[in-house]
């Protein structure tokens, strides 16, 4: 920008000015008016015209400018301290961002309210997107007096909860659209431990047939749009009241008769129908989830009941979705060189290079100790099974093995391991399986894969800590007689 | 003039017959030289197949792993040569007590043609088990008191009710389970999965037969190494059968005098003269014949180790019970193919003997069922207690079934079953089906199936799937056609069966 064109655009913005009070008093208007939105047409839990849920549809698109910009904003004003045209530009920006945010936000709002939605997360959410709007407008003020060298800590505080407080709204959409768990889904379980996020639970052994299995499949397919975070047709199922209680078009639940019950009804609908369940092509329920439904609502719909007749469900952990493993394509010569050759190998999951390697020791187990593994430890990030049955590796081998980021196997039967240092795998998220099948761990020992969340398969057999395991599974099982 | 041959076969046969017949002629002049040119690194390794002339085959290296992460890492078969009777064991028919020694209604037989054994009878009665079933476990499941172990592990299971096969007598049934063909000379199953995927151990081999020794009260079908030949694959993929008496292996100990290293040194000198040959003839089966070599010099030291069952602990013996300590029973074998998956070998199948009870069922099942129940038990609850059912497919099928109509008389003490294509009990454990389930079914005489059928072809696509491989893309260039182990007509993976 020339000079004579950035004094002009000063002069245009001074509080003086009277283009500027106009602006001044139409941004103030519309930010109130924004605020009283929620007043005037409250969330009724009910879907409202077309053309609202039309346009209100693009807030998740353009919420993402505001944000953006806002973002740029404080980098503007830190580079401008050496570079005064980028500190010019912050001007126009935070103008522009405020725009951007009263669009976003009245979008925000018509989304909501056209479809129905409510609940304590999208209230969260507009509430944090109204604040945004007004604190935005308060930044241009605070400029004004920054520039002038009048209150120099007022702008840059306001800019600073500004960026607080989107961030804390950002995660609260976020959270609407994409489930409370997104984030914390994959994160390895070293940080949920220190951050005490996203516990990673296992499976509940005890409770009723609901809390394991029909609460489980609403928390999974259902409770993204009924639960507390969002209440689509005023229906929560985050709880056994809540999906008694039912939504606005009534009951849901019509125990005994799941016939009649408006849930099963909506889920098995042809995936095509308008009023199918689960909405906007999120997967449909799967047969033997619809299968329970029925049976639990045919059986009383009761909150206590912990068999069903004629329901055998395998309690069982879904193994976690494989996680594609880093490009190790410089390491091929030596992955194919060691295949060559008598020893050790690192051999592909598949032929497909992501699915990771297989460290492979059962040419060599009797020579292969703590050493040998510490050679591998340039190849760990691309190992997900290590295979050291019958191995020579100890428990020294352990600190090595915390480092194979991507394991989720780890054979160490028949070896000399006592468990000494087993909590080292604790940074493993993906361990699932780990076999120290006849080696001389002990119980206390063994307490120590308490910590490792995501393990599935723990195999002990013959050891100090498992010495009755075989006495266990040949007790013949309660015969029925024809 | 005759059939069009397809350009690319021609191709083919022109390239083969000119690398033959130019090194048959001209070898020992050219020698190493032309060899190396003409065959290439990879003719030299043995895998002149891989790339043909066309360049259409992809190579072999890419072949020998799975093409997706499976869940199964090896399997172990149990092979019930005879075709077991159903209905005794684990297809159970309530109704047929009453229609005891009735005539098995003619709209269930339909147009069906029978055996030479059955076809002449004038009757048809049926012949209900003589066998109490009860239901087991969680999932509920009716099993034979024939089979009071198996009824223990039936939650492990995956009962398949509805495999039915095309083939009426043992040698082409019992071909068609093993290699897809009824005729002789594909590659069996063990074959296909060693050329698929390779080997996890270099000092044993990928696929290893073991042979029960036979009882001589039962009626024992022949059963021959065409069942676990590599057909036109090369003959390294072919199973090693174990002996099921005396030696595992024939001269596996070197003779007095003889060490290591003299052994070594001889086998060395071999290799040179079967490279020469190679040089000459360019036939690559020269190639598995010095990778043999290699694999028995291993397996000298390997095959002693994995045999010598002193260290395993008290509670082996309490699963498997006092028949595994008697090389050759089937319980023996069981165990023998638990010690094998631990130590990577990818594909071990055990054959038994017997199930084909024409006449004097209820003489015969019991002694059957002793042999085989326990042992199966005890093959699967020591895989998972040991950690392995995790990745290890356990598959147990015979060829065929039994008919619910008597063969020869039928009386309330004894009675006889015919062979019978058309439905059939099986079952798997393990990596990669699920658990606890019973898929198919079979009318009320046990006869046809009703619902969710098995065929062969489907049966070995689904055992592919859980080890890594579509049973489309694995396939071998043999006769002008892409060759697989589920043959040209469609097979379907059964998603029932998978967990």
């Amino acid at each position: 920008m020339k000079f004579r064109d950035v004094a002009a655009f000063e002069a245009r913005m001074l509080p003086d000015s009277r283009r500027t009070r106009v602006l001044w008093s139409v941004s103030l208007a519309l930010n109130i008016s924004l605020l009283l939105l929620p007043f005037i047409f409250k969330f009724d839990g009910k879907p409202h015209a077309d053309w609202q849920q039309f346009l209100g549809r693009f807030h998740p698109l353009a919420v993402h400018l505001p944000i953006g910009l806002l973002v740029l904003l404080p980098i503007l004003e830190v580079m401008g301290g050496s570079r005064h045209s980028l500190r010019e530009a912050a001007e126009f920006v935070l103008g522009l961002c405020f725009a951007c945010c009263l669009g976003a936000a009245a979008l925000g709002y018509l989304l909501a309210f056209g479809s129905g939605d409510a609940g304590a997360g999208v209230t969260r959410h507009m509430w944090g997107g109204i604040a945004l709007t007004f604190c935005v407008l308060f930044c241009v003020l605070a400029r004004r007096a920054w520039l002038a060298g009048d209150a120099p800590w007022v702008y840059p505080g306001l800019l600073a909860s500004v960026l607080v407080l989107l961030t804390w709204t950002a995660d609260q959409g976020g959270a609407l659209t994409h489930g409370s768990n997104y984030l914390t889904q994959y994160m390895p379980a070293s940080i949920k431990r220190l951050t005490g996020l996203g516990a990673a639970g296992r499976a509940p052994s005890a409770g009723s047939f609901y809390v394991r299995h029909i609460d489980t499949v609403f928390e999974t397919n259902c409770v993204a749009c009924h639960g507390e975070g969002k209440v689509k047709g005023g229906l929560r199922l985050d709880s056994y009241d809540a999906l008694m209680k039912g939504g606005k078009d009534g009951a849901v639940i019509v125990a005994g008769q799941p016939d009649k019950s408006l849930l099963v009804v909506r889920v098995t609908l042809p995936t095509d129908h308008k009023q199918f369940m689960p909405a906007e092509g999120k997967p449909p329920l799967r047969p033997e989830e619809i299968n329970w439904l029925k049976a639990w609502i045919e059986q009383g719909a009761s909150p206590t009941a912990t068999q069903l007749a004629g329901v055998f469900i395998r309690e069982e952990m879904p193994d976690l979705p494989l996680q594609p493993v880093g490009d190790y394509s410089a390491f091929m010569d030596d992955i194919h060189r060691m295949a060559e050759g008598q020893g050790a190998k690192l051999v592909s999951v598949s032929s497909k290079p992501a699915d990771g390697l297989i460290l492979n020791t059962v040419d060599v187990a009797a020579s292969f100790g703590d050493t040998q593994l510490a050679q591998f430890n340039k190849y760990a990030p691309f190992i997900v099974e290590a295979e050291l049955g019958r191995a020579a590796v100890t428990d020294a081998s352990f600190a090595t093995l915390s480092r194979f980021t991507h394991l989720r196997s780890l054979h160490l039967e028949g070896t000399a391991v006592t468990g000494d240092g087993l909590e080292k795998l604790a940074s493993l998220s993906q361990l699932s399986y780990i076999n120290l099948s006849s080696t001389r761990v002990t119980k206390a020992a063994a307490a120590q894969l308490d910590s490792l969340k995501s393990l599935r398969h723990v195999y002990l057999y013959n050891t100090p800590a498992q010495p009755e395991s075989a006495g266990n599974l040949v007790q013949p099982v309660a015969r029925n007689t024809p | 003039m005759g059939l069009p041959i397809p350009a690319g076969l021609k191709q083919e046969w022109a390239a083969l017959e000119t690398r033959r017949q130019f090194l048959g002629r001209s070898g020992k002049v050219l020698g190493w030289a032309a060899a190396a040119t003409l065959l290439g690194s990879r003719g030299l390794t043995g895998d002149a197949h891989a790339t043909d002339s066309t360049g259409r085959q992809s190579s072999q290296d890419e072949l020998r792993m799975p093409q997706f992460a499976p869940k199964a890492k090896r399997a172990i078969y149990l092979f019930m040569s005879g075709g077991p009777p159903q209905m005794d064991l684990l297809d159970y028919k309530p109704n047929l007590a009453a229609l005891y020694d009735k005539d098995i209604p003619d709209s269930v037989r339909g147009s069906q043609q029978l055996t030479g054994m059955t076809a002449g009878q004038a009757r048809f009665p049926i012949a209900p088990s003589h066998w109490a079933f009860q239901r087991y476990g969680q999932s509920e499941t009716w099993v034979s008191d024939l089979l009071p172990n198996t009824a223990r592990m039936v939650d492990e299971l995956t009962i398949i009710k509805s495999t039915n096969t095309e083939a009426i007598n043992h040698e082409p049934a019992i071909m068609l389970m093993n290699t897809g063909n009824m005729n002789a000379g594909k590659p069996c199953l063990g074959a296909w999965l060693a050329y698929g995927l390779g080997s996890m151990n270099d000092n044993l081999p990928t696929f290893m037969v073991l042979q029960t020794k036979t009882n001589p009260k039962e009626n024992n079908q022949p059963v021959s190494s065409r069942l676990w030949s590599s057909g036109f694959l090369s003959s390294e993929y072919a199973g090693v059968g174990l002996r099921s008496g005396g030696d595992p292996v024939l001269f596996l100990s070197d003779p007095d005098g003889v060490d290591r290293e003299v052994r070594r040194k001889m086998l060395d000198a071999v290799e040179q003269i079967n490279l020469q040959t190679l040089a000459e003839m360019g036939d690559p089966e020269t190639n598995a014949r010095i990778a043999q070599y290699e694999m028995a010099f291993r397996m000298q030291a390997s095959v002693p180790e994995l045999t010598d069952l002193s260290k395993e602990p008290q509670s082996t013996w309490d699963l498997y019970g006092p028949d595994a300590k008697e090389p050759g029973t089937f319980a023996y074998n069981c165990l023998l193919a638990r010690r094998m998956a631990e130590r990577g070998v990818r594909f071990t199948q055990i054959y038994k003997r017997g199930w084909d009870v024409h006449a004097d069922v209820t003489g015969l099942l019991p002694v059957l069922c002793q042999e085989v129940d326990r042992a199966c038990y005890a093959l699967v609850t020591d895989l998972k207690r040991r950690g392995l059912l995790d990745d290890t497919l356990v598959v147990w099928a015979g060829e065929f079934g039994r008919t619910v109509y008597s063969q020869g008389g039928l009386s309330k003490e004894n009675y006889g079953r015919d062979h019978h294509p058309r439905c059939y009990t099986t079952w798997m454990a393990g990596g990669g089906v699920r658990r606890g389930i019973t898929y198919g079914e079979t009318d009320d005489y046990s006869y046809n199936v009703v619902k969710d059928p098995v065929t062969v072809r489907d049966f070995n696509a689904t055992i592919l799937h859980c080890l890594g491989i579509d049973h489309n893309k694995l396939t071998y260039k043999f006769q002008g056609l892409d060759q697989k182990l589920t043959g040209p007509v469609p097979a379907n993976i059964v998603p029932g069966l998978l967990a």
